[in-house]
Order: C-alpha cells, then structure tokens, then sequence
C-alpha cells in the first residue's frame, strides 16, 4: 500500500510551498516532489508600465531583497536608455547591494540556520530557534541583530527611505554620497566584520566537527552559475555569468544580456515555479545550483583579503572540486557576507565614490527598446529582462528569480535527504527539520511579496493509499 | 515612560487585499487630523506624536529599538482563512513560533524578540481584515473595502482605552 507525506512549510495564502513524500509499501523513501505554488502575475502586472518605473515596482515583489530587484530593473532600464551610468554611480549601486546582501545573509544565518547547527537537527523545535540563541548567548543575538541594521542602515542613508528605496535610476543613482553617510558607513565596519568572522567560525567549526553529515547531508552532483569579473573573481553586482559542471569544468561564460541563448526553463505539472537549465545539457542534465555555494564553485579568487583566505579554505574542502554539500550554503554565505563588508570599505575608500557624476541622461529620441538586467541576489542569479515601445512602455517582462534558478536543485536536496532519514513508518520532528533544512541551506523566497497573516503549519501528513491519515506532525 | 502608542500597518498594495492596512492606516490619519502617507512613504521619518502610525511592507527586526519607545502597539494587516471573523480584533502575545524559512517576523515573534532581547513588554492588539483576493491589483474585494472604516473604529476604539 503506498503511502504520501505531505510538508506544507509555506502555506500563507492558497499554499506556496509543499513537499510531498510517496513511500513505497515498506515504507521507504520512493519518490520526493517540492512544489512551488507560486503566483507568477507580476510580469503581466508590470507590462503597460512606463520602464522607468521598474526599479520601485519591482521592489515590491520582494520584501526580503527588494534592493536586487531594484538594481536589476534599473541596470535593464540602463539597456532600454541606452545609457552607460558614471563609474561612481556604478560603485553607488554596488555599495547598496553590499548593504543588501550583510542583512540577508546574516539574518539567514542567524535566525534560520544557525539554531541546527548549535543545537542539532533532531533537538526539541521549541528551543531550536533563534530564542535559545539569545538566552544562552545574548551577546551573539545583538550582534545578530546589529549585523542586519547596519546593512539596512547602508540602504536607507544611500536610498533616503527605511524601505522602498528611492536611488537607482535608468543611466545611474539620483544622489551623490554625502560625506556624513560616508563616515556612519564606515564608522562600524570593524565591529562588524568581526561579527561576520564570528559567523564564520561558527559554521566552520560545525562543518569540520560534522563532516560526515557535512559532506553526505543533500550532496548531489550539479552544475554551478554566478557572475564573475574580469579576473574570475566573485562579483555580485556586475559581470558576466560563467557555468561550471559537477566536475569543476568550465561550461560557459556569457554576457547576462545573451542568457536566453544559454538558459531555457523547464514545466513540471506538479509545480507552478519553471525550472531554469542549460540549453546545450538539456533537463534534467543542464539544471544548475546558484546562490552562495553555487558562485563560490564557479569563481577563481575573491578580490577583498579576508574573503579571499577563507575562500582558500573552502576550496580545499573538496581537493579543488565543486563542493556538493547543501549545508555548506552556511559556510559559503557567511564568507560572501564578510567579502560584502569588505567590498564596503573598498568601495568607501574608493574616491570616485564622493563625486557628484552620479548619472547619465538618456538619448531624447524614442525607440522601441530591450534590456537585461542580471545581478546576484543574496540567493543567486536574478534575471530581468524588458521589451518597450518607442514610447518606453513595456510589452513584455520576463524574470528569472533566484529562487526560480535554485528549483530543481532543492526538489534535489529534499529529494536526498527524504530517501537518506525518512523512515515512513513512524515519523520524527527532527526528520521532519532535515527535509526542511535541506531546502533552508539554499534560503529560498517562495512568495513573499504577501504578508497576510494566516496558517502557516508546519505539517508532515502520512497518508495511506485510501486517504486514511496514519500520521501527523505539525507545528 | 509617557503613554505612547504606534499603530504598524503592513502589507503590499500591489497585491490587492494585501494591502488593505494601507488604506486603513491613512484613513485613521486622516480621521486624527495627521498627514496621510504618500505611496512608499512609511511614516518612520514623523514618529513624534502620542499615538504614532506607520506602515511598511513586512514587520523585521530593526524596528524593534523603535518599538522600545512605546508602549502600546496595534498591529495592522490582512489575515488569510475563515477561522477567524472578518474583521478581527485581538490581543497579541510575545510568543515565538519557529520560521523555517522566510526572513520576516509575525507580530508575537516581534514581541517576543522585544522581551528577550531588550525586557519591552508593550501591550498588543492585532485588528485584522479578512483578504479574498491577492492578485497582483491594486484594488480591494467589495467586503475588504468595507470593513475599513469598521477597522478603524476599532483602531480609535483601542487608542481610546484606559492607559496601561
């Protein structure tokens, strides 16, 4: 008699996220599906919009990493203009990114992954949380919190507004950076630089201590993509996208403008969210990882100090090879927020930052246009991509969002540890909390842009072949 | 400490009833003779009065050094399902549930971040509206239009209450 798990972690309104588990009559692992219940109206939303209007649209889609949104639609709004913005408004935008990505991925960090690695996957759910970090080690919570308010502080002084950003615009930004934001700014990078070390060693020292969970926990062979420089140093704002495969060969590297030719997506029927994959590899061959792990594989050197030791150290984990493990997601993210916090004071000392070039007016002639915008969001690769009229309204949007790019590799990573932990004939909180820490290490966004309070269970359903529930466990 | 209130609506307005809080926020400003919120404004920027609101596109932690300075907070938002009444009004408690995944806070996980971590123990209301459609549209269902003006009686309704 077959049986199916239902995990519904993300159900705020008509359910957005499940994973479903069928087990086989001996109750084992035989099939594992994550399925996305995503709305995908935005793009049909934002068309008969004026392009200009995107980069505070779109913010709106997101209310974890607005700020990618907004760079990505205006480097596309760039495209559409057929301008190139100034060198300091490009370090400008870089710079709030920066401030992005130390917010998310220390609140990532912090709050989502770092109660499983201090007290363990199968510990009890109601201390296994951010809360039992504060009680046993307060200092570390504030730290925490003070690691994201000085990201959002970075947006807020360049975007002049808490939320909603007012800042980047098509050929540029629509303010210089004042000298006393460039002070505030760097008045606390030491401090907190020390926190993302801090973060560091914390994952480190689970890694190594755990290296067999480490290395075997939602490991899977897949390609990997993420921007690179000039050099094939890590980039999170601007560059080209290179892709390599399992075994660390190199597959491609592309202008982000030309990822239609290199990037088609895939329909599921039991999943609304596509699948991204490479072309030329086909699917399910070509499905690729993005996000932290993913860039760190594709990249040859981090161009800030500390980062760069550390990334040395990462790649050694494997002997030089792709790393395959998802938990090291925790490790790789909190290196690129210690890069990002670095990249903050490189980009404050730089001294094209104080001019006052900031933006680039458009051509007065209208035209029909096209543009790309790519930049790497806290979870990976995000795509925009814009057609207008010759009036600049637009005809057609396409988004390829990180989470989107990450979906076939967490069906993968949920996949793997259901057939490695589920025992389907009893179920357990804490394999409940390694099917969903399989998908937390690539922390997705599934539909954030709602926030109305609902049911939100938790909930792992064993259901037999004539719909009788054998078992339950939610939270 | 003065008596302080700050009533935090939140929501997105490009998804329809989701950002029902908006419209209720404004009209409770308007009612209170304060200036109405333009789009994207979030009211952070003018917190000097004795009942304060505000409204912004998810509840996150850093605001919770601004929470410290009050000591009633009436939370605004739309709610999913019908387990409870359409328009809904009730204490909220500090108590955290576990997140697996998403990054922003629900009220009780707000307030129980303001107990452990700064000893804040403010009182909480959460007036909530019942939302039917959360398209991308900036327009409300027929019953969530009118149950705005009910939700902000029952705002002015808990401003009005003894103080604590």
């Amino acid at each position: 008699m077959g049986r199916k798990i239902t995990i519904e972690p993300v159900t705020r309104i008509e359910g957005h996220g499940r994973v479903t588990i069928h087990l086989d009559d001996q109750g084992a692992v035989e099939q594992t599906f994550f399925h996305v219940d995503e709305f995908r109206g935005l793009e049909k939303f934002c068309e008969g919009r004026p392009y200009y209007e995107m980069p505070q649209i779109t913010q709106r889609i997101c209310g974890i990493c607005p700020i990618s949104h907004h760079l990505a639609a205006s480097k596309a709004g760039d495209a559409i203009s057929r301008v190139k913005p100034p060198r300091p408004a490009k370090l400008l935008r870089e710079l709030m990114h920066m401030g992005q990505v130390v917010q998310s991925h220390g609140m990532h960090f912090f709050h989502l992954a770092a109660p499983d690695l201090l007290f363990g996957f199968d510990a009890d759910p109601a201390t296994r949380n951010v809360f039992r970090i504060i009680k046993e080690n307060p200092k570390l919570a504030l730290k925490a919190v003070n690691l994201r308010r000085y990201g959002q502080q970075i947006i807020e002084r360049l975007g002049g507004k808490r939320v909603h950003a007012n800042f980047a615009v098509p050929g540029g930004v629509n303010a210089p950076l004042t000298e006393e934001n460039r002070k505030a700014m760097a008045a606390e990078l030491k401090t907190m630089t020390a926190v993302a070390q801090e973060a560091i060693s914390i994952a480190k020292g689970w890694l190594e201590a755990n290296k067999e969970t480490a290395v075997t926990f939602a490991s899977f062979p897949s390609n990997y993509m993420g921007l690179v420089d000039a050099e094939g140093g890590l980039q999170l704002y601007d560059g080209e996208i290179r892709v390599k495969d399992a075994q660390g060969n190199f597959l491609a590297q592309f202008k982000p403008e030309h990822y239609l030719s290199f990037i088609a997506e895939h329909v599921e029927p039991w999943s609304f969210l596509k699948h991204p994959y490479l072309r030329k590899m086909g699917f399910p061959q070509g499905f690729y990882r993005v996000g932290p792990l993913g860039r760190l594989n594709v990249i040859d050197k981090i161009g800030t100090p500390l980062a760069q030791e550390e990334f040395k150290l990462f790649r050694q984990i494997n002997g030089g090879m792709p790393v395959e493990g998802s938990l090291y997601y925790h490790y790789a993210r909190m290196i690129e927020a210690l890069y990002g916090l670095e990249r903050i004071g490189q980009l404050l000392d730089d001294p094209d930052i104080m001019s006052n070039n900031v933006r680039t007016y458009p051509p007065l002639e209208k035209v029909p246009g096209q543009g790309v915008g790519v930049v790497e969001a806290p979870r990976g690769t995000l795509f925009h991509d814009y057609s207008t009229d010759e009036n600049g309204v637009l005809t057609r949007v396409n988004l390829i969002v990180a989470t989107g790019n990450n979906n076939w590799a967490m069906h993968t990573a949920a996949g793997a540890v259901a057939k490695a932990y589920v025992d389907g004939t009893r179920l357990t909180e804490g394999m409940l909390n390694r099917v969903e820490a399989a998908i937390r290490c690539y922390d997705p966004c599934l539909s954030c842009s709602t926030h109305a309070i609902g049911k939100m269970p938790l909930e792992v359903t064993l259901i037999a072949a004539d719909g009788t529930v054998l078992d339950r466990l939610s939270r | 400490m003065d008596s302080k209130t700050i009533i935090i609506g939140y929501g997105n307005i490009d998804r329809a009833d989701d950002g029902v809080a908006f419209v209720v926020i404004n009209e409770l400003r308007r009612q209170l003779g304060q200036k109405m919120l333009e789009e994207d404004d979030t009211g952070l920027d003018e917190l000097n009065d004795e009942n304060d609101s505000i409204f912004l596109s998810q509840l996150v932690p850093e605001i919770m050094e601004l929470l410290m300075g009050y000591n009633r907070i009436i939370f605004v938002d739309a709610h999913v399902g019908p387990d409870t009444n359409d328009l809904n009004c009730s204490p909220v408690l500090a108590q955290y549930t576990s997140s697996s995944f998403t990054h922003h806070m629900t009220p009780s996980a707000l307030l129980a971040f303001l107990k452990t971590m700064y000893q804040c123990e403010p009182q909480a209301h959460l007036v909530s509206i019942r939302g039917y459609d959360f398209d991308f549209k900036r327009t409300f269902s027929p019953k969530v239009q009118a149950l705005v003006q009910p939700a902000v009686n029952a705002i002015l309704k808990l401003m009005n209450q003894s103080r604590v």
